[in-house]
């Protein structure tokens, strides 16, 4: 094998007209967004998806259940955010460049549980966007039917939906107050959700851009 | 452009309600001359204030039509805008610069030439087109385009520029259906109640009749609009219409006047719904009725007090209640003169005359009065659909002549209120729809209350029933005459004529005679349509009933119903590469692919030669886990799994239940529990749902997990007998023949990337790898193999080169060489079936297939001539002309230079050496001969095993 001059550049599923940036050996835009409605590329963090048990030992390590999302405090996945994504399954997002800890974190509890579960890093299998404002809802609700209420999506809640006819987890996850999703798809629907995301909220001002210090899975204070 | 002619020859001082803003002052286009509007006006309000009387021509005879509601159903006011036809114009805000013009006329709407149908008007009765051109059956093509010169419609320009259309959901508690008063204050109501509430107003302001109302009316509108603004719980939609209601509060609301949409279609799920649809004012159906100058009396309310147009200077007002002396009164206080002929004192109106307008008044005690506006007012429709919809059947009431709802029968979900559910004054229905209001509210929460699982515990607010004042029953004057339907022309006369003829149910008259089926879809027709059947067949109108109230409450476009167009598409991470370096696109399902950078043909030479890189992302692949999985991969597949070492691949077939091909694929085998799994393309997402079904379902007990990581994979075909050269610049895995043989899988890192995923498999019959890499990577992995391979002639290859690849090489494709009916020996897949497994998906058909053995098969075809290549799809015909089969694939193989195909034929056909004809699309025949392989290029493999 010979020497490979360039270093590996990692790419998410997205990309928008403008520059672009190098962070952590990922390529993502260098646009700034400062409007109240935003649209963040969150591709590099950390995405596994886990198997198991819809109510057993794996769903109490993990701390959460179908429907309901955990940050946990403690323990081997301290930091991440833990998605029920469905029943008897997981989505775990982390920072970027924490897979191998998380992975390692999720193999020592499927090993204690003694159950059968199992987990695949996802990482790069899939698309992640954050949409942030307080029209988030009206944008949503012309792509996705869900009653996004409070009552019925309250925040910490998630759901898989059809949005703009992609299979979505979509996860309620405010930021300060202020309404918050993350909308998580296979990789390849990627660049079309973000674009029919973006073509329904022109009318609500959206922007798209790097993430903020906030537009992170991670750091919540709850 | 004409000089602009001055606005307001009718245009009054200022109104306390109106809703013009006469500081400005903008320019539009009426046939060609330029009038000038304030915002605020109607494309009719202002053509009315610049004195314009006539607006269009009549459906069938060309009659000259004026308005007569002056609002969105208004039949005489439907003009073309620029490229969109049929525009209301008593409903359109006028706009600078609009350009607009009548209907189908010609060579004007002054002189319209096809207004000579009136003389023809006698041929041109109930059931014209039905009895005249039927026969002969043969010139109806003739009839019909001489027809469509007729055809009351605008125009569309091919040219036109599509508008936007879009689409939202809504889940409000409480959906109002009016912004009247009643619905304002059920809106209200409901949202003091702690329910969501979503108001929806036909017309552009809320407040209903107030708005054209007394001072009183006014201060109420002001107090209303001012409590549902206090409320931020209520969505306000004005300028939109409840267009439908559907089972559990399934509402298409179709919102309009939003910047850069057409319109909207907002798909609304709704707690309770609150009906506040008001009343429509009944046209009176007498000689003349359709004379322009003919209005109704909320018609000229509306003139008068929202946009300051005077609608006459003499005018006889026909009323049979309060309303129409309003109007009187509105118009005295105009500076008009009023002559009014009251109903209730037995008097009316029999005939209006007048040449392309009223001119004079006939009364039944035989007076005559000369007038330019003749007024009516002579009773009310209350527009029950929503409430049709919902399964509740309103019952007529004589006394109050009109149909009214029956809250007892009317489904839980639903409220009517405002003048559609009763009479009152002012006060009297604001209190009944508050206290709907509230009860929609907690009929809505209790709802979602249950649905979260909680208990009912509401108390049920009392709502106050309301009454009917007393109302003569004036539909039509006799004798009769004049125009029952003025959208569909279709008269008085027509009704009886329909009834004699036999068609004795409103229901059968409307489809005979069109009526009620134009714009207005009833709103102004229906009661007088039903009044004169029950008149010609000597019923009661309660027993003659109306027709069936149906969606659309009011026309909407298609565009609207089709909404915003979702159609994803997937792309690899190698996208951007294929489009810089300008591949054909070819849609495959939703996935975007290279078909060829410009010269397929060479592509395959060059794989043949040194070596290409296609991008095979689609490639459907699963990541299964689990102890079982061996099982699972027994049970779906027709071959053995049970032997597979850590390592290796095997390529795999899946059948259905009955025998038939599935989908096919390579599986490899990563670790003890741990395999990955590739399908076709296009049968991702079914295998993947065909594994969870069996896992689900049959063996539950199985541990397995099958978790879909197609795209988590960029996938990338190195192909060629330079692959191993070009490949081992950049990967640890070691690429020695021995060590990583034939149908082998390997994980390494390759150009820097790790867990990399190797497979040594030969689709295209050459030396190749299948690189499957983090997909995050393939850009980088893609660009550096290029880059790499430079002095190896490396170039990439599209799917129509890979197409030709492997059809040389003689491997099906699920779909294009398989079908619906092709079961595993039929696809020449014997090798493949173990019907010694214990059991499979498919065992029992596959078996009995076996045994029959009269299966057509899957051959490779030779055409003799070399010139030739036979379509797919062709049909092979036997000497007698039968069908025997078909070619499934072909092409030109540059590698042979000579045509090459795959094909299924009748059994006894199979034989090598057996020579078929191939019927070509062009009408010839050619002939193929049966080969002894399927593959046309190096059978025995010896290139891919190097």
């Amino acid at each position: 094998m010979s020497d490979i001059a360039a270093a590996p550049i990692a790419r998410t599923a997205l990309s928008f007209p403008g520059p672009v940036r190098t962070t952590d050996g990922w390529e993502t835009t260098a646009r700034h967004a400062a409007g109240g409605l935003r649209l963040a590329d969150l591709g590099p963090l950390v995405k596994l998806t886990v198997r198991g048990p819809a109510d057993g030992s794996v769903r109490a390590a993990l701390g959460t259940s179908f429907g309901h999302t955990v940050r946990p405090r403690g323990g081997p996945l301290a930091g991440a955010l833990v998605v029920g994504s469905g029943p008897g399954e997981w989505l775990v997002l982390g920072a970027p460049g924490t897979g191998g800890e998380l992975l390692a974190g999720v193999r020592s509890i499927i090993a204690d549980s003694g159950e059968f579960a199992s987990v695949v890093d996802v990482t790069h299998g899939r698309a992640l966007v954050r949409l942030t404002g307080a029209d988030t809802p009206l944008l949503l609700s012309k792509v996705c039917a869900v009653d996004l209420a409070d009552r019925v999506v309250p925040d910490g809640a998630a759901f898989r939906s059809s949005v703009a006819r992609v299979v979505t987890d979509v996860v309620r996850d405010d930021v300060d107050g202020t309404r918050s999703y993350l909308l998580h798809c296979e990789r390849s629907s990627g660049q079309y959700l973000a674009d029919s995301l973006v073509d329904a909220g022109i009318e609500y001002g959206i922007e798209v851009g790097a993430p903020t210090e906030h537009d992170d899975a991670t750091g919540h204070p709850r | 452009m004409s000089r602009a002619r001055p606005g307001g020859s009718h245009r009054l001082g200022a109104r306390p309600g109106e809703v013009i803003d006469r500081s400005r002052t903008i320019e539009f286009r009426w046939n060609g001359v330029t009038h000038t509007a304030h915002p605020g006006d109607t494309i009719a309000s202002a053509l009315a204030a610049a004195g314009v009387r006539v607006f269009a021509r009549s459906y069938k005879y060309h009659r000259p039509r004026g308005l007569l509601t002056a609002d969105i159903f208004d039949p005489g006011a439907i003009l073309q805008v620029g490229d969109e036809p049929n525009v209301r114009a008593a409903h359109r805000l006028v706009e600078a610069g609009m350009d607009v013009r009548s209907q189908n006329t010609w060579p004007s709407l002054r002189y319209d030439v096809k207004a000579v149908n009136q003389l023809a008007g006698r041929f041109l009765a109930t059931g014209f087109y039905y009895k005249t051109f039927i026969k002969p059956e043969r010139l109806w093509p003739t009839y019909e385009k001489v027809l469509r010169r007729f055809v009351h419609a605008g125009e569309v320009s091919p040219d036109s520029e599509q508008p936007y259309f879009d689409k939202r959901y809504a889940h409000p508690d409480v959906l109002v259906a009016g912004g009247g008063p009643a619905g304002m204050a059920a809106a209200v109501a409901a949202a003091r109640a702690g329910a969501s509430v979503m108001l929806v107003e036909q017309e552009h302001q809320l407040g209903g009749h107030l708005r054209w109302g007394d001072a009183e009316d006014l201060r109420c509108r002001d107090e209303l609009v001012a409590a549902v603004e206090a409320e931020s719980n209520i969505e306000v939609l004005t300028d939109s219409v409840v267009a439908a209601r559907y089972d559990d509060n399934w509402l298409a609301v179709v919102q309009r006047g939003l910047p850069h949409v057409a319109e909207r279609l907002v798909k609304a799920r709704a707690g309770t719904l609150v009906v506040a649809a008001g009343l429509i004012e009944r046209p009176y159906v007498f000689a003349g009725n359709d004379l322009p100058g003919v209005m109704l009396s909320t018609a000229v309310r509306r003139l008068l007090n929202l946009y300051a147009v005077r609608p006459g200077s003499r005018a006889v007002v026909f009323t049979a209640n309060p309303e129409g002396d309003a109007a009187a009164a509105d118009l005295r206080a105009a500076g008009v003169d009023v002559v009014e002929v009251d109903a209730r004192h037995g008097r009316t109106v029999v005939r209006a005359t007048g040449r392309g307008g009223v001119e004079a008044v006939e009364l039944s005690d035989g007076s005559r009065i000369e007038a330019d506006l003749l007024v009516t007012a002579v009773g009310w429709t209350a527009p029950t659909s929503l409430l049709n919809m919902s399964g509740a059947n309103p019952g007529y009431r004589p006394d109050a002549a009109r149909f009214v709802p029956d809250p007892a029968a009317t489904p839980a979900a639903v409220i009517a209120v405002g003048g559609i559910a009763g009479d009152g004054t002012r006060d009297e229905l604001v209190a009944h729809a508050d206290a709907a209001g509230r009860e929609a509210a907690a009929r809505a929460l209790a709802l979602a209350a249950s649905r979260a699982g909680s208990a009912d515990t509401r108390d049920p607010v009392a709502v106050p029933q309301l009454g009917l004042h007393h109302h003569p029953e004036l539909f039509f004057a006799l004798p009769t005459g004049g125009f029952v339907d003025m959208s569909e022309d279709v008269s008085a006369k027509d009704i009886l004529t329909a009834v004699k003829e036999g068609y004795d149910s409103s229901e059968l008259v409307k489809r005979y005679t069109t009526a009620t089926m134009g714009p207005a879809q009833g709103k102004l027709e229906t009661v007088n349509t039903v009044a004169l059947v029950a008149h010609a067949t000597g019923k009661t109108i309660a027993e003659t009933g109306a027709t069936t109230w149906r969606p659309m409450y009011t026309p909407i476009t298609l565009g609207a119903l089709a909404g915003r167009k979702f159609e994803p598409v997937r792309h690899s991470p190698m996208q951007p590469w294929h489009t810089s370096h300008k591949a054909a696109p070819l849609i495959a399902g939703q996935w975007i692919r290279p078909e060829h950078y410009g010269d397929p043909v060479a592509e395959v030479r060059n794989v043949r030669q040194n070596v290409g890189i296609i991008d095979v992302t689609p490639i459907g692949k699963l990541d299964l886990q689990g102890p079982d999985v061996a099982k699972l991969l027994n049970l779906l597949y027709v071959n053995k799994w049970s032997q597979l070492g850590i390592g290796r691949v095997r390529y795999g077939v899946m059948c259905a239940e009955d025998g038939v091909v599935l989908d096919d694929g390579v599986t490899g085998r990563l670790a003890e529990n741990h395999y990955l799994m590739s399908t076709t393309s296009s049968g991702a997402g079914t295998v993947w749902e065909w594994a969870e079904n069996w896992l689900q379902t049959e063996h539950p007990e199985w541990q397995v997990h099958v978790t879909p990581v197609t795209t988590a994979y960029a996938s990338i075909n190195v192909a060629g007998p330079k692959s191993r050269e070009l490949l081992a610049r950049l990967t640890d895995v070691d690429l020695d023949n021995a060590a990583f043989g034939y149908m082998n899988v390997r994980t390494g890192t390759i150009a820097g990337v790790a867990d990399c995923v190797l497979w040594r498999i030969g689709f295209t019959g050459e030396l190749s790898y299948e690189l499957h890499v983090p997909a995050s990577y393939g850009l980088h992995v893609w660009e550096t193999l290029m880059a790499t391979g430079a002095d190896l002639g490396i170039a990439p290859f599209g799917v129509e080169a890979q197409r030709i690849l492997r059809l040389e090489k003689g491997h099906l494709i699920v779909g294009q060489d398989t079908d619906g009916l092709t079961k595993a020996y039929s696809a020449g897949l014997d090798w493949a079936v173990k019907l010694d497994k214990p059991d499979f998906v498919g065992k029992p058909e596959l078996a009995w297939q076996a045994a029959r053995g009269e299966h057509p098969k899957l051959v490779g075809l030779r055409p003799l001539d070399t010139s030739v290549v036979p379509e797919e799809a062709a049909q092979i015909i036997s000497d007698g002309g039968y069908i025997v089969g078909r070619i499934t694939s072909s092409r030109l193989s540059p590698t042979l230079g000579r045509p090459i195909c795959l094909g299924q034929v009748d059994a006894h056909l199979a034989d090598p050496g057996t020579r078929l004809t191939v019927r070509l699309r062009n009408g010839s025949d050619t002939t193929v001969e049966v080969t002894a392989e399927h593959a046309h290029f190096d059978p025995e493999g010896e290139r891919q095993r190097v």
